[in-house]
């Protein structure tokens, strides 16, 4: 298929059309083909690839496991992920142990995920809306759970490079990182037990490995740096706990994110059955909660040159000047700085926060 | 740290303070130090109680089934999404929501067992009655009954009748069991009679039935399947992201990519010039009154 053509006439027709026809193009724009690629016969013809799993009209195989036939063999729904991820059938410890972290990770409250399914159950969605929009709640503070485990992966290389022991290790990880949100330890299970409980589970399974045994390490050097009281928290405990039983950071964020959405479905139809649908323009910001200009007039049109401010800048020094006043106007951006990097191996931002 | 509520709401799902997460009145983490499941926690979550053994393997088996699904409109947003290389839950959340009419209508095919089973009350008609009624009144007017047919497995869904007959296995059928059974057989003798092509109950059909029968409202039910399906929509993302080439359109893999420029066909309106602006407003006139663009209008 395809027909790229040569239409010098239209072309022709066409004549001058704004900067096209520019010197300073780095191509002759009226020389220009239509028509669409022909297919690609020199290379395969493009498929679906996958190692996870593949589905013919009878069956659905993943990692070369029919499904129906785990299933029926009496493995379940945790099994699967280990399946899914790991292309391996878990040790009865490991289920038992993903059980439990799956439990714990399954509901919070009205934290970040609960409020965006209910916010979206609002709008009179479907359902499915509102559970997507809730997994979006996972980032690099809630749910950190990529940044967590790729943290530990990245300082455990460091001393394995550099030959340093594992309290060494949490010992520099916690120097350089301990105000970060994923650090894996703070202040909020001081009082509530569940993540300990998690560790000591794990290790009563026999499933606790290296990451639980460093992240330990990493509580101690916290606690050693800190003027306030600190101890092991759920992303810690859960991180640490999930990288020991094989997942790998991003297939962490991935699960306990899904976890968490078979929750936010249920506070979708809490939303939906003990509140109203709200409408378009009917919610109000009252005054009180407004800090920016005064109210003012709307100058008239023609007086636009008397009023307007050049945004561009010529100089650095302008250029600077021009920033610092603009990180004073909250909303604008320019008080945040991220890098954004690609995402597919590490967390995906390597430092978000303000300037 | 703030820890003040980021909304203010009644509920009754769940609270948490600084001592403990409490679900439905259980203490989250006492529910797993017991040793309970998580599709036990599912069902406090929705039921507000601890379900039976029996009931507790048939969410384990159905959510289990269902997970992966190698490639349906899920994995392929998924996949899709993770070609810009976003952080990952994006991808999963487009998966998710590409649960709708048609991929996965989990909540629309419960609903449609209730109307009729709460019609079957009304009328005083058995469930086998309602059944047929429910059949020829959806196949009169034209539309898909709903947990009948499969687009890819089309001489029969292989995760459908297995759970059918795990669920009388462990003898938890019940009304919509018998209901789904009877629309089934309904279905498929009104298609024989018309002389059209078998077509066979889907993992909707059955896997709902399972998740009703077992005492998920149309909506949570939808939420299990829909949800646990983003557990492998995670996976196939990943495995693109990690081992696959972002944007998906290198010239320089062996395989044509997803959106290799040679995979555009098109067939809208010809390449024809941009009208200059003073020419504007008569060719924006005729074009209306022509109506030759309502063709291509969606």
């Amino acid at each position: 298929m395809g027909n790229l053509t040569d239409k010098p006439e239209l072309n022709e027709k066409k004549g001058k059309i704004g900067n096209l026809d520019s010197p300073k193009n780095p191509f002759d724009y009226s020389k220009r083909q239509y028509g669409t690629v022909p297919l690609d016969t020199d290379r395969a013809p493009f498929q679906w690839v996958s190692e996870v799993a593949y589905k013919n009209v009878h069956r659905i195989v993943s990692r070369g496991y029919d499904t129906s036939e785990v299933m029926e063999e009496g493995y379940g729904i945790v099994d699967m992920l280990f399946i899914d991820y790991q292309a391996r059938i878990p040790l009865v410890e490991e289920e038992q142990m993903l059980n439990y972290v799956m439990i714990l990770a399954l509901e919070d409250g009205l934290s970040m995920p609960a409020v965006m399914s209910r916010m979206v159950a609002r709008s009179k969605t479907f359902l499915t809306q509102a559970a997507g929009a809730s997994i979006l709640a996972f980032g690099h503070a809630y749910g950190a759970y990529s940044a967590f485990g790729n943290r530990l992966e990245h300082y455990l290389d460091i001393a394995e490079a550099e030959g340093l022991t594992l309290e060494q290790a949490a010992e520099l990880l916690v120097k350089e990182n301990i105000h970060d949100e994923a650090l894996g330890v703070s202040s909020l299970m001081l009082k509530d037990p569940a993540a300990r409980r998690m560790i000591a589970r794990a290790e009563k399974l026999g499933v606790a490995g290296k990451y639980i045994e460093f992240t330990k390490e990493i509580v101690k050097a916290a606690q050693n740096l800190s003027e306030e009281p600190i101890g092991l928290d759920m992303m810690g405990a859960t991180g640490a706990t999930m990288l020991d039983l094989g997942f790998s950071p991003e297939a962490t964020w991935a699960i306990l994110a899904v976890t968490r959405a078979f929750a936010s479905g249920a506070h979708y139809i809490e939303e939906v059955e003990r509140t109203e649908s709200c409408r378009t323009g009917q919610t109000l910001t009252p005054k009180e909660f407004y800090d920016g200009p005064e109210d003012r007039p709307v100058p008239p049109l023609k007086d636009r040159d008397k009023v307007a401010k050049s945004g561009i800048c010529h100089t650095i020094d302008e250029w600077t000047e021009a920033r610092e006043e603009r990180k004073k106007i909250v909303g604008s951006g320019h008080s945040i700085v991220e890098e954004i990097e690609d995402p597919s191996k590490k967390s995906g931002i390597k430092k978000v926060g303000k300037l | 740290m703030d820890r003040e509520p980021l909304i203010r709401r009644k509920t009754a799902i769940s609270y948490k303070t600084e001592e403990k997460t409490v679900m439905r009145g259980y203490d989250l983490s006492e529910l797993a130090e017991e040793g309970y499941s998580f599709s036990d926690a599912l069902f406090v979550m929705y039921q507000n109680r601890i379900p039976t053994e029996e009931e507790e393997k048939m969410l384990k088996y159905e959510m289990g089934v269902f997970m992966e699904h190698s490639m349906s409109p899920s994995a392929v947003a998924a996949i899709g999404v993770s070609a810009g290389r976003p952080n990952l839950p994006c991808a999963i959340a487009a998966a998710v929501s590409t649960f709708g009419g048609v991929h996965g209508p989990g909540a629309a095919h419960g609903y449609m067992l209730n109307k009729y089973l709460e019609r079957a009350k009304k009328e005083g008609k058995t469930v086998d009655e309602m059944a047929k009624t429910l059949v020829d009144e959806y196949m009169d007017a034209g539309r898909p009954v709903m947990g009948m047919g499969q687009p890819q497995h089309i001489d029969s869904d292989p995760r459908a009748e297995p759970i059918h007959l795990r669920q009388e296995e462990l003898e938890i059928e019940g009304v919509y069991l018998e209901f789904q059974r009877a629309l089934e057989k309904h279905f498929h003798a009104r298609r024989k009679k018309e002389g059209r092509s078998y077509v066979g109950v889907n993992v909707v059909g059955s896997g709902n039935t399972a998740l009703m029968e077992i005492g998920f409202s149309p909506n949570a039910g939808w939420c299990l399947g829909s949800v646990c399906r983003g557990f492998s929509c995670a996976a196939h993302a990943l495995f693109n992201m990690k081992k696959g080439r972002a944007w998906g359109a290198s010239r320089n893999e062996p395989m044509v990519q997803m959106i290799d420029l040679s995979m555009i066909k098109y067939v809208g309106p010809e390449d024809r010039i941009v009208p200059k602006q003073e020419d504007r407003q008569e060719h924006a006139r005729r074009e209306k009154e022509k109506g030759e663009y309502k063709k291509w209008v969606i």
